[in-house]
């Protein structure tokens, strides 16, 4: 439970700050302007990337809470990593993931040192945010259902905390919106549960055009405060 | 003005040999890229030497900086601090020290210069982040700033006071500034410069030579 709480904490050290998860972009457009505009932006996020995100996280952790060898752990997070970027269409959506996975592993592998992360990194590229979620999760013995709660609750604060501060919306009804997301992230979780039990090939591929086309030019904008 | 030894700090796992980090905050306007600029400009034919900035127009600040010749523009990385300009430097350094690693391994530098976005006087740096932190503030501000305090002011290894050529025009006694500072700064240096009346920047330069120094001395 530590592990988990730490990890939703906002103030754990693993560089999301940085991050708006599309919603500068989507304020810029103006297809974000207030609490609702905004809570809408988050659930969409919380039934498409949320939903991919917890699905990978917990097939990560799951498949990695049983006993494998150095080579079979590697082959994994490959497969794992192959199948987040078939996912992941925009290009600087696919850096910012594995930037924000080496991130978290920096600072898991100083609260939870384990072989587990230390093979991360060491077949390739850094890896994606999601399968980092299931590497540390596995490092400090999370609960499968815990590290998909903790996926989906970063697809949606991250994006809600954004807009507070992009926009200066009142932070007691933002926060109250994102409670209000409970029970979808509920069933999302419950969903990515299912998928996390099945193959890795049938992961679910859900995606937002429009948010990845955003993100997309948001990279090139000189001004942005957010990197993502 | 004393060397200042960061080995004396020893918060940071540094390498023999390795890049010495510096930090350089303070608050908008102060002169915070134009330290850097003309820092680039005095050590960089002695020394190799890479910028990571913090503010909102990266592009901006890489443009001075290239503008001037002083930095190939390969050695200068923006960062986005999500609105937290004091977060990206002291509570999540994630992105800062992603920065400063991938230009330590690229270029294997003598000197990593790390700016803060324009930030308030609580700004500070975290110690994992750099080995020694520069904090600026300029004459116009009003010369009651170093009363005030706040980490940049009363724990800044070197607080620099810039554009004193500005102090007649706006009503500010130096001497105040200097008072202020000594009694907060208990013993740190603290120097008054116009960069735009001489942008050798010499005293900072100076100190951060002899941080080098000392760091590369055998122990």
């Amino acid at each position: 439970m530590q592990a988990l709480l730490l990890l939703a904490d906002g103030r754990f050290p693993a560089g999301g700050h940085a991050h708006s998860a599309g919603v500068e972009a989507a304020v810029a457009d103006g297809r974000v302007t207030d609490v609702a505009t905004l809570a809408a932006f988050a659930e969409g996020r919380l039934r498409s990337v949320g939903l991919v995100d917890a699905a990978v996280a917990m097939a990560t952790v799951s498949r990695l809470a049983r006993p494998l060898d150095g080579d079979a752990a590697r082959a994994v997070l490959a497969r794992l990593d192959a199948e987040v970027d078939a996912r992941t269409p925009a290009a600087p959506l696919r850096a910012a993931s594995r930037r924000l996975g080496r991130q978290l592993l920096r600072v898991a592998a100083r609260c939870w040192p384990s072989p587990l992360l230390d093979l991360a990194g060491a077949p390739g590229p850094d890896p994606h945010q999601a399968v980092a979620f299931g590497l540390v999760g596995a490092a400090s013995a999370m609960r499968v259902d815990d590290v998909g709660h903790l996926a989906v609750h970063h697809a949606v604060t991250t994006p809600m905390q954004a807009g507070v501060r992009l926009l200066g919306l009142d932070p007691f009804a933002v926060a109250a919106a994102t409670a209000a997301l409970a029970e979808i992230a509920a069933a999302v979780v419950a969903e990515a549960a299912r998928h996390a039990a099945g193959p890795l090939g049938d992961l679910p591929a859900r995606s937002a055009t429009l948010v990845d086309i955003a993100a997309m030019a948001h990279a090139g904008t000189d001004g942005r405060l957010f990197a993502t | 003005m004393g060397a200042v030894h960061p080995a004396d700090t020893p918060h940071r796992h540094v390498p023999p040999g390795g890049a010495l980090r510096v930090g350089i905050g303070g608050p908008v306007g102060s002169g915070k890229t134009e330290l850097v600029a003309c820092l680039c400009a005095a050590l960089s034919p002695r020394l190799s030497m890479v910028a990571v900035t913090n503010d909102i127009f990266t592009r901006e600040d890489a443009a001075i900086l290239t503008r001037r010749a002083v930095l190939p523009v390969e050695r200068i990385v923006g960062v986005q601090t999500g609105c937290c300009p004091h977060t990206a430097i002291r509570d999540d350094i994630s992105e800062n020290l992603d920065a400063v690693e991938a230009l330590e391994a690229r270029f294997a530098p003598d000197l990593v210069l790390v700016e803060s976005g324009g930030d308030n006087l609580t700004a500070t740096f975290s110690k994992a982040l750099v080995d020694l932190q520069i904090f600026v503030i300029d004459v116009a501000g009003g010369d009651k700033v170093p009363r005030k305090g706040g980490p940049g002011i009363t724990t800044s290894d070197l607080l620099v006071v810039n554009k004193v050529d500005l102090a007649p025009h706006v009503g500010a006694d130096l001497d105040v500034m200097a008072t202020d500072a000594a009694a907060l700064r208990q013993g740190r240096p603290t120097v008054f410069l116009s960069l735009r009346d001489d942008p050798s920047a010499d005293p900072v330069a100076a100190l951060l030579l002899d941080a080098l120094t000392a760091r590369r001395a055998p122990t």
